[in-house]
């Protein structure tokens, strides 16, 4: 059993046709800067280490970095994570662009012993945590059972938007959700989160993912 | 192929004892009950069993010997399963106990292996035995036949099935088979659900699952059969592994898996035990409703809001009455009462305002389904409602309507004799209101499933049709 960093996480869902937030992983101040100046400011800068599965736990996520601070957000973080993980295995920093403005969902995948993969969805942050505000399929599926997994869930009406909200882009996800199914097919996933998929009122992007893979 | 084990022309009881309290001896009488076809007792320390002679060996028996039961201590299973292949025996039920149960996979792997090798199936080991009704045949330790029905019942846990196939007789629900699974070896609920479904004389199957063998290939037949299927599924209280490192892994624990594998298949899954019965009853005896709109007629307000309540947790929807029909209505109930879905009658009865409001609510195309609600007071009867359900129902059956009446009689004492005749009327009826809509749900639901997952499957269910 393999656990997949989220830079690697998403390279496979990039393949699957998924949209993800851009980034590359720096080895040093000097390359965090060259990134973060390639994708345009400001940044996200998470920790990568296939040893370290929950980041922002020992301080290894930092958001909206500006320019001049990237180089001591890089050390800092670095130093950070080696003193609240001692011995972990880093890769460097994950320097991203920013995440776009949306709601908050989650995506799931879990290799069931009987029926094979089980997908699920739901609203994310504390509505997946304490609600458990989720719903279940058998894989594969179809775009119409994405649609319908999508309208089962209690938050459904969030997503529709409520108060003169825009909705949000509900094909968007119902493809990723279509994606995520085809991927379980084809690659040994164990687990995966997409956690958040951030949908917007056009488009839904993964802007953090973790998998296990046999 | 599974005929040989439900409609065998000769069977073998290996095992089998003069003494009525060991499972042998018990098992032998109940098959003698009512069974026409052959029987042969096997045992070597027997000259003569209950009557019959009884022969050491299966390959000492004249005949042809289709089915067998194996009664002998685990040690022995594997011998004697050798010498029924020898002998061409087609299937076997093995009531002995000792194997993967007990932990003993291997014995069980070379159980299946010889069985396969052979050709013949097997249901077991560990199993308490199968009924099958149409065939008069009794191969459990269940102390009687049940009443003929269309339910076929398949459970997992031996012990449970056979209290429940007790209880049935008594409560006046007919089954058609019960098959306790046993260890599902070799024939599990993949085999069952297809052969059920070829099967003439099952209308429903009604389920109690414990775990699945072959999720995926479960999923698969199950979609293929349109025949409702009604399950509870134990264990909800325990997750899966507690995995820490996704949500996913966390929340998507097997229960949840299981019910959405269930809802994709087109599986009802029902709550306990009480909800299992009264659905599969419901479709044991009534029509699929073409649509979730329901109309209740009731003596007593209280309970018709009971219902009207139910019906709302259910998502079935209180249908607003034509004109029309709230006219014909209104000329048989009293002025004060209430004519508008759910109809109130105020307390009166008489078998014309049910007769003829049952008639008027069935002839509105806004209605899909009918509750029939009967209070029992100490100045009603409950005959007359029961005779003008009875009779309705008898039009709709001559008419092939499909739309569903569902009876709900309460008051217990005073309304023996109404409820016996909507039972041998082949109308579904529970002692509360909750129940009986939960039960038309089920129907709903089901029509729901046809519509969505079991797209293109040929129909060849028997719904509706009484025995």
């Amino acid at each position: 059993m393999k656990i997949l960093t989220e830079f690697e996480a998403k390279k496979v869902l990039s393949k699957y046709g998924i949209t993800v937030t851009q980034g590359s992983i720096a080895e040093s101040e000097d390359e965090a800067s060259s990134i973060a100046s390639s994708i345009g400011f400001p940044v996200a800068m998470k920790i990568s280490s296939p040893d370290i599965s929950h980041k922002s736990d020992v301080g290894g996520v930092i958001l909206n970095v500006k320019k001049e601070d990237v180089k001591s957000a890089y050390s800092d973080m670095i130093s950070r994570v080696r003193k609240a993980v001692p011995g972990a295995n880093i890769e460097g920093v994950l320097v991203q662009q920013m995440a776009p403005s949306g709601h908050e969902v989650i995506v799931g995948l879990k290799k069931d012993p009987q029926f094979g993969h089980a997908l699920m969805f739901g609203l994310g942050g504390i509505f997946v945590e304490v609600y458990k505000d989720v719903s279940f399929r058998v894989t594969p599926i179809d775009k119409n059972s994405a649609l319908d997994m999508i309208s089962e869930i209690k938050g459904y009406p969030i997503l529709k938007g409520i108060r003169g909200r825009k909705p949000a882009d509900i094909d968007a996800v119902a493809q990723v959700l279509v994606s995520v199914s085809e991927m379980a097919q084809k690659k040994n996933i164990v687990e995966l989160d997409i956690n958040p998929l951030i949908v917007g009122e056009k488009g839904a992007v993964a802007v953090d993912a973790r998998a296990m893979v046999d | 192929m599974l005929d040989a084990i439900f409609y065998p022309a000769s069977i073998a009881v290996i095992g089998a004892s003069n003494n009525e309290i060991k499972w042998g001896g018990r098992i032998l009488k109940n098959i003698l009950g009512d069974f026409k076809g052959k029987v042969y007792p096997v045992n070597p320390g027997e000259t003569s069993i209950q009557g019959l002679d009884s022969y050491s060996s299966v390959l000492d028996i004249p005949g042809e010997v289709e089915m067998a039961l194996i009664i002998v201590p685990s040690k022995f299973v594997m011998s004697v399963v050798e010498e029924c292949g020898k002998k061409g025996v087609k299937g076997l039920i093995v009531v002995s106990a000792g194997f993967s149960e007990a932990g003993n996979n291997e014995l069980e792997r070379e159980l299946v292996s010889t069985v396969r090798k052979y050709g013949m199936r097997m249901i077991g080991p560990n199993t308490l035995g199968i009924v099958n009704e149409p065939a008069g045949l009794n191969a459990s330790i269940i102390g009687r036949l049940p009443r003929p029905g269309s339910i076929s019942f398949i459970t997992q846990s031996g012990s449970l099935g056979l209290a429940l196939a007790e209880w049935t007789i008594d409560t006046g629900i007919g089954l058609c088979k019960v098959i306790s699974t046993g260890n599902k070896a070799d024939i599990d609920d993949v085999d069952l659900i297809e052969y059920l479904n070829g099967d003439e004389s099952t209308g429903v199957i009604a389920m109690y699952v414990e775990g699945i063998k072959r999720g995926r290939e479960f999923i698969d037949a199950v979609r293929r059969v349109r025949k409702p299927i009604v399950a509870i599924k134990t264990g909800r209280s325990k997750r899966g592994a507690k995995a820490v490192f996704s949500h996913t892994g966390s929340i998507a624990g097997s229960d949840e898996v299981y019910s959405a594998a269930f809802r994709q298949a087109g599986i009802l899954r029902v709550d306990d035990i009480e909800d299992l019965f009264d659905a599969a009853l419901a479709f044991s005896c009534q029509p699929l409703p073409a649509g979730n709109n329901v109309a209740i007629l009731s003596n007593g307000g209280g309970a018709s809001i009971v219902a009207a309540d139910e019906c709302e947790r259910q998502g079935l929807n209180i249908v607003d009455l034509s004109e029309r029909t709230r006219e014909q209505i209104k000329s048989v109930i009293p002025e004060f009462a209430s004519s508008s879905n759910p109809i109130d009658t105020a307390g009166t009865v008489s078998f014309k305002i049910y007769n003829d409001s049952i008639k008027a609510l069935h002839d509105d195309p806004n209605v899909d389904a009918i509750v029939v609600i009967y209070v029992h007071t100490m100045m009603s009867n409950a005959m007359p409602p029961a005779e003008a359900v009875v009779e309705r129902k008898q039009i709709c059956v001559k008419e092939k309507s499909n739309k569903p009446i569902i009876a709900c009689w309460m008051g217990g004492a005073g309304t023996e004799e109404g409820v016996e005749l909507l039972k041998s009327g082949c109308i579904p009826n529970y002692p509360v209101p909750e129940r009986a809509v939960k039960a038309l749900s089920c129907l709903i639901k089901h029509r729901e499933f046809l519509n969505k997952v079991k797209l293109g499957v040929e129909p060849v269910d028997k719904i509706g049709r009484c025995k």
